[in-house]
């Protein structure tokens, strides 16, 4: 069953066809990698995917319903609720420590619980980095936290916007792995890369091209 | 979270939020010390002008009427006195501690050895008073004709050994008579004569250049007047007139009672005026028109500058918030998105925006506060050579102030911060 559908999206600037009647289908559970170079258009799909945006023209239905319409209120409602965010500059409140950051999380989504944040941050492996601020942290532990922002409130979607893209090998393999299992217990990730070695894990991979979908590779050796 | 949120803001950004504390306590001192002085300074500037002499005069009822038919000087034809034995009436008012200082009058003219007729006036220099009250008073023309320039001798001083027996004499009739301070002068009237000593030369730069001045009792002894006044001048710290007050000095009885109980209960120099009469048997007390009224323009002009100061200061602590916590938020725009984009709703990032300013504002506030106080005090040591007492008033006046003002200069912030959009800040589009 879909969870996300796009319909023949398009985002226009002016005269820049930022995404040109885009159409894809992401089923629950499904892990996709959106590839494509700079100005390809990754960044303007993850937008408007994670209700920061939207399109000019098409549909973008989430759980079935048309999201493409809807005020900006609404929308943060939908990405407080549906979505896990993670950013490849981290994004994190640079006065809050690990586990503050994660509670922010929760405390615009319902209310802020420290132990079930501490379990979260136990989750991504730094549990003894809770009282750290963000200064204090390495990048892979920084972007570790933000995963375990990500996840707390349980969304459908983890939208990943060049997850590894600040990290050194031995980070991008922590959280590649923590990818993987969050996809084994059912989340839906759509990772936007440009790094064919973050692609290739995932169960399929949508390639655009000057804001066109020039193509889509399933992979067939997939495994969690 | 909430907290946490602010507290973090707070404490892990000090050096930003010292900065926009500082400027809200800059502000917050510019308002305290100037309302401080405005709200003292009619009481002050009120004593300053009162170094320029009295403000009211109290004649005979009947001279006054006369002099009002025949506009002649009351002197010519003197034929009403005041009461010597009710001047202490004048402290018991119920404005007696406005008055500040007050000297009776009895004016007569005496024959010199060389058969020149001179006025001479005889009041209190340095007179003691033992009130009603029970309260003791220094009072005299010492104090009210303080602009006085004594060129030779001192001052008459009855309390000093002998005093009551000196004269003083005007600097033009000692040069036309060649009198010095020293010499003995013998006045005569057809009531007696009196061998006086010339304590001292003065120079009023005026009529009473031409002039004596002795104490009350010789005078009265040579015009046979004892324990009678020609009139009282009293100097009594006032509020500048309004229309309320012009009715009354019209006439009092057209106010109704609401009326009547507000001027009466002001320091207005026509109630003062009203209460002296009340107290002195047979009187007409008058304000000095041109002093009572300089002293109100005065006054209303040096409020009217300190309000601009006030204004124009918090106007500058407004700009000085804006500019600040404008850069605040723009240097905070990632997290703000980011907040957007995690789910906070637009007024959950306000709420947070300012009550992270209030927070410092408050600080601010408070240290502004006693900052100001302190400029005030310097303030007033420096202009006025006394402390600005502190008003209670100025504090919820300085509060509100810094309230409205730190959220008319978070404002231009504020709106910037509803306008991010987080997918513009978090791909820097």
């Amino acid at each position: 069953m879909s969870l996300l559908e796009i319909k023949n999206v398009s985002k226009i600037y002016g005269n820049l066809h930022a995404l040109d009647n885009v159409s894809l289908n992401v089923d629950a559970g499904e892990w996709v990698a959106i590839m494509g170079p700079s100005g390809s258009g990754k960044s303007t799909m993850m937008n408007i995917i994670g209700c920061m945006d939207k399109p000019s023209r098409g549909e973008v239905l989430l759980d079935g319903k048309d999201i493409s319409k809807e005020s900006a209120k609404r929308l943060t409602e939908i990405r407080r609720d549906k979505i896990g965010l993670i950013f490849q500059q981290f994004h994190l409140v640079n006065y809050l420590t690990a586990v503050e950051n994660v509670m922010v999380a929760q405390y615009y989504h319902s209310l802020p619980d420290e132990k079930e944040a501490l379990e979260a941050l136990e989750r991504v492996g730094l549990a003894d980095r809770a009282k750290h601020l963000p200064s204090q942290l390495s990048g892979g532990e920084q972007q570790r936290v933000c995963i375990a922002r990500a996840l707390i409130n349980h969304p459908e979607l983890i939208l990943a916007d060049e997850p590894t893209g600040n990290l050194d090998e031995a980070n991008e393999g922590i959280v590649l792995e923590l990818f993987r299992l969050l996809h084994r217990e059912g989340t839906t990730l759509i990772v936007v890369t440009h790094d064919p070695e973050v692609a290739d894990v995932a169960q399929r991979t949508i390639v655009l091209d000057h804001g066109k979908l020039s193509r889509e590779i399933v992979n067939e050796n997939f495994h969690d | 979270m909430f907290f946490r949120m602010i507290r973090g803001a707070l404490f892990r950004q000090k050096g930003k939020m010292l900065m926009i504390a500082f400027t809200i306590a800059l502000g917050a001192s510019l308002a305290t010390a100037m309302l401080n002085v405005m709200m003292d300074v009619g009481d002050k500037v009120n004593q300053e002008l009162k170094t320029y002499g009295a403000n009211i005069t109290v004649v005979p009822k009947e001279n006054s009427v006369l002099d009002e038919l025949y506009e002649v000087d009351g002197e010519e034809i003197q034929s009403a006195y005041l009461r010597e034995d009710e001047l202490g009436k004048i402290k018991t008012i119920f404005w007696a501690f406005n008055i500040v200082d007050f000297s009776p009058f009895i004016d007569t003219t005496v024959t010199l050895d060389n058969g020149s007729e001179v006025k001479l006036t005889g009041t209190w220099f340095n007179h003691h008073l033992d009130l009603p009250t029970g309260e003791t008073l220094n009072t005299g023309v010492t104090n009210l004709r303080n602009w006085w320039d004594i060129e030779s001798g001192v001052w008459l001083d009855e309390q000093a050994a002998g005093g009551t027996q000196g004269v003083m004499v005007g600097t033009q009739l000692a040069k036309d008579a060649g009198i010095s301070a020293g010499d003995t002068l013998t006045v005569s009237t057809r009531y007696g004569k009196k061998q006086l000593a010339v304590v001292g030369i003065y120079n009023a730069g005026g009529d009473e250049d031409d002039q004596l001045f002795s104490s009350l009792d010789i005078a009265q002894a040579l015009s046979n007047t004892e324990g009678c006044l020609s009139s009282i001048e009293v100097s009594a710290l006032t509020t500048p007139d309004n229309e309320l007050a012009r009715k009354a000095a019209k006439d009092p009885g057209s106010l109704s009672i609401a009326q009547y109980e507000q001027w009466y209960c002001t320091a207005y120099v026509s109630s003062i005026c009203y209460q002296i009469q009340e107290v002195i048997t047979g009187s007409i007390a008058s304000p000095v028109r041109q002093v009572a009224e300089s002293e109100g323009a005065i006054m209303d002009k040096t409020e009217l500058l300190m309000i601009l100061i006030t204004i124009l200061s918090l106007v500058g602590a407004a700009l000085g918030i804006s500019n600040l916590v404008t850069a605040s938020v723009m240097e905070r725009s990632n997290e703000i998105g980011l907040l957007k984009a995690i789910g906070a709703k637009d007024s959950s990032i306000s709420g947070i925006v300012l009550t992270e300013i209030m927070s410092t504002a408050v600080i601010g506030g408070v240290a502004g506060y006693f900052l100001g106080y302190g400029f005030a005090q310097i303030i007033g040591q420096t202009v006025f050579g006394s402390a600005i007492e502190m008003k209670l008033m100025v504090i919820p006046i300085v509060a509100i102030s810094i309230i409205v003002v730190t959220l008319a200069g978070s404002i231009p912030a504020i709106r910037m911060l509803l306008r991010l959009r987080p997918a513009e800040v978090l791909h820097g589009r």
